[in-house]
């Protein structure tokens, strides 16, 4: 066990910040909003961290949380003219929110460190406090799939104009999506600048928005189950196919197609979909044999 | 309980007067129906209540207060619940997953109790699903109540709406043709439902075509033609109306 940590501990950890940035992901789509922002909200936690860290001295601690803060009003600041928007709209005013956090990144030399970043973070992230932290998201994630909120999420993605029959505000629930989105993409980018010694703008360009995408769409948008199975397959799927590494974006491409058209709700949700059909056909049963009993009662 | 007020309300679309200058009420505690031929205007008329649609002219009111110019989901949350004329359910949650939504306008627990599923969030969640079944179980849906709503026969798609609709117990429920394609076992069972909800206080706005139905339900009938309101009152009198039977039927005369 110990040995396959140490021979494994750099998939594990990479595993662990991929499924944080998947909830990130998975949490705006789950409300229907084709968001592709989390490239985006990780890139202001992690540079809130690497320069508060490096340059000023602030308690590591504090600065993630600060990282968090941050990038959930930028959700909540996307969220305003997103409002206006629909379909593949919000995705391209998402994609152009990324565009400018880089741009600024880049531009903001004096501060960021301009294409160069900011090195010497201190590299104090370990897989435990990453475990913790995808743990006490995963709780809250999990809560929200067993109250109401989970139910106007989907709703929310489902029919809109049903949902706002009912009296659902849609641009607050919008935004509530956008802040969570946020504060997660923010909290992993945070972590991940403590992980890996130095970042730059170009850590969250297009390669990273394809792959947190990937992780949600592999693994389904709307259970806890899913980013875990999507960032799984993305983690160990690179170290089966060895072999073939040069070829590692076909593969991945491939697997992709894959799984749209067989598995359209991702492995994760189909494999959840497929117990709960399991469960709700037993349940079924149970009752057409009450009623058979209760029945059989009553006329003898 | 408030009652629904239209004053002299118009839609117009461009040159078209798709709704023109009606005025009508539907009190607390009675059947109110609104009939008419295809194109009419009636579901224009449940669309600019409900607030999916502005108004040209007029006022709405309920219990006195304007709701004419209130997004969608503050009318619901006013208390004044619609079903639709093209069902509209959430076609991937389960039947009691679409009953449960209708439950919003009660929700107390704020957001951080839900976000970290504190006992009020989870308690009250409890209470809905209880308050769900039974519903379910007045409209003969219990039965279903984990099957996927897209998967369910039309009839029974018509009743969770109706279920969802009524779940939140609002003051004014608007019907958009509750019993198209129904047969008449299932029309009847539906009427003692509506008269049960009338007489708990609610007050009902039947949209129909089948006059028959209306005719058995409704205390006071509006006629809506070519989106003017051609006659109102007792449903047995407004039916023999010639205006109305022309409407429907087309005139006698040449």
């Amino acid at each position: 066990m110990i040995q396959f940590y140490y021979a494994y501990q750099p998939i594990i950890d990479f595993f662990l910040l991929s499924v944080g940035f998947g909830y990130s992901q998975q949490i705006a789509l789950r409300a229907g909003v084709f968001s592709i922002a989390t490239a985006g909200f990780a890139a202001i936690g992690a540079y809130t961290v690497a320069i508060l860290v490096t340059k000023s001295g602030f308690p590591i601690a504090a600065s993630v949380v600060l990282g968090m803060v941050i990038a959930g009003v930028g959700g909540l600041l996307l969220s305003l003219p997103l409002a206006r928007l629909r379909g593949a709209f919000q995705a391209i005013a998402t994609l152009a929110f990324v565009q400018i956090v880089i741009s600024l990144l880049l531009y903001a030399e004096d501060f960021t460190g301009g294409a160069l970043g900011v090195t010497g973070i201190p590299r104090v992230m370990n897989t435990g406090i990453l475990l913790v932290i995808v743990a006490v998201v995963m709780y809250v994630m999990w809560s929200i799939g067993r109250t109401g909120l989970g139910r106007i999420f989907d709703a929310l993605r489902q029919e809109e104009s049903v949902a706002a029959s009912l009296g659902v505000n849609i641009g607050r629930y919008h935004a509530l999506a956008f802040i969570l989105s946020g504060a997660v993409g923010g909290l992993f980018g945070g972590l991940q600048s403590l992980y890996v010694f130095q970042i730059e703008p170009h850590n969250f360009g297009f390669a990273f928005m394809v792959n947190v995408l990937t992780v949600v769409i592999l693994g389904g948008r709307t259970t806890l189950l899913g980013p875990i199975m999507g960032a799984a397959i993305m983690a160990i799927l690179p170290e089966l196919a060895r072999p073939l590494a040069e070829y590692r974006p076909a593969v991945n491409g491939v697997i992709l197609i894959l799984v749209i058209t067989f598995l359209p709700n991702g492995v994760g949700d189909e494999i959840v979909f497929w117990f709960r059909r399991r469960r709700h056909a037993a349940a079924a049963a149970n009752r057409a044999q009450a009623k058979e009993a209760k029945d059989a009662v009553t006329s003898s | 309980m408030p009652s629904l007020h239209l004053e002299g309300v118009s839609k117009h679309f461009g040159g078209l007067k798709a709704v023109d200058d009606i005025t009508m009420v539907v009190p607390p505690g009675e059947i109110t129906g609104l009939i008419g031929p295809n194109g009419a205007g009636k579901s224009t008329v449940v669309n600019m209540i409900s607030g999916v649609l502005s108004l040209t002219h007029g006022d709405i009111r309920l219990d006195g207060t304007s709701i004419a110019t209130d997004r969608s989901d503050i009318v619901a949350r006013r208390g004044v619940s619609r079903t639709f004329q093209n069902i509209r359910l959430l076609p991937e949650a389960t039947v009691l997953e679409n009953v449960l939504i209708g439950f919003h306008r009660r929700e107390h627990a704020g957001v951080v109790a839900n976000l970290l599923g504190l006992p009020a969030a989870l308690r009250e969640d409890r209470a809905f699903r209880e308050r769900a079944h039974s519903l379910l179980d007045r409209f003969g849906l219990d039965e279903y109540a984990d099957t996927e709503a897209g998967n369910l026969a039309y009839g029974h798609q018509r009743r969770v709406e109706m279920a969802r609709a009524i779940a939140s117990e609002p003051d004014i429920v608007l019907l958009d043709e509750p019993v198209a394609g129904m047969n008449d076992v299932e029309s009847d069972e539906l009427a003692t439902i509506f008269r049960e909800l009338a007489n708990s206080g609610m007050g009902l706005l039947l949209i129909e075509h089948n006059v028959g139905f209306v005719t058995r339900l409704c205390k006071q009938v509006y006629v809506l033609d070519s989106g003017r309101m051609i006659a109102s009152g007792d449903p047995h009198e407004v039916t023999r109306d010639p205006k109305v039977v022309a409407a429907y039927i087309g005139t006698s005369k040449h």
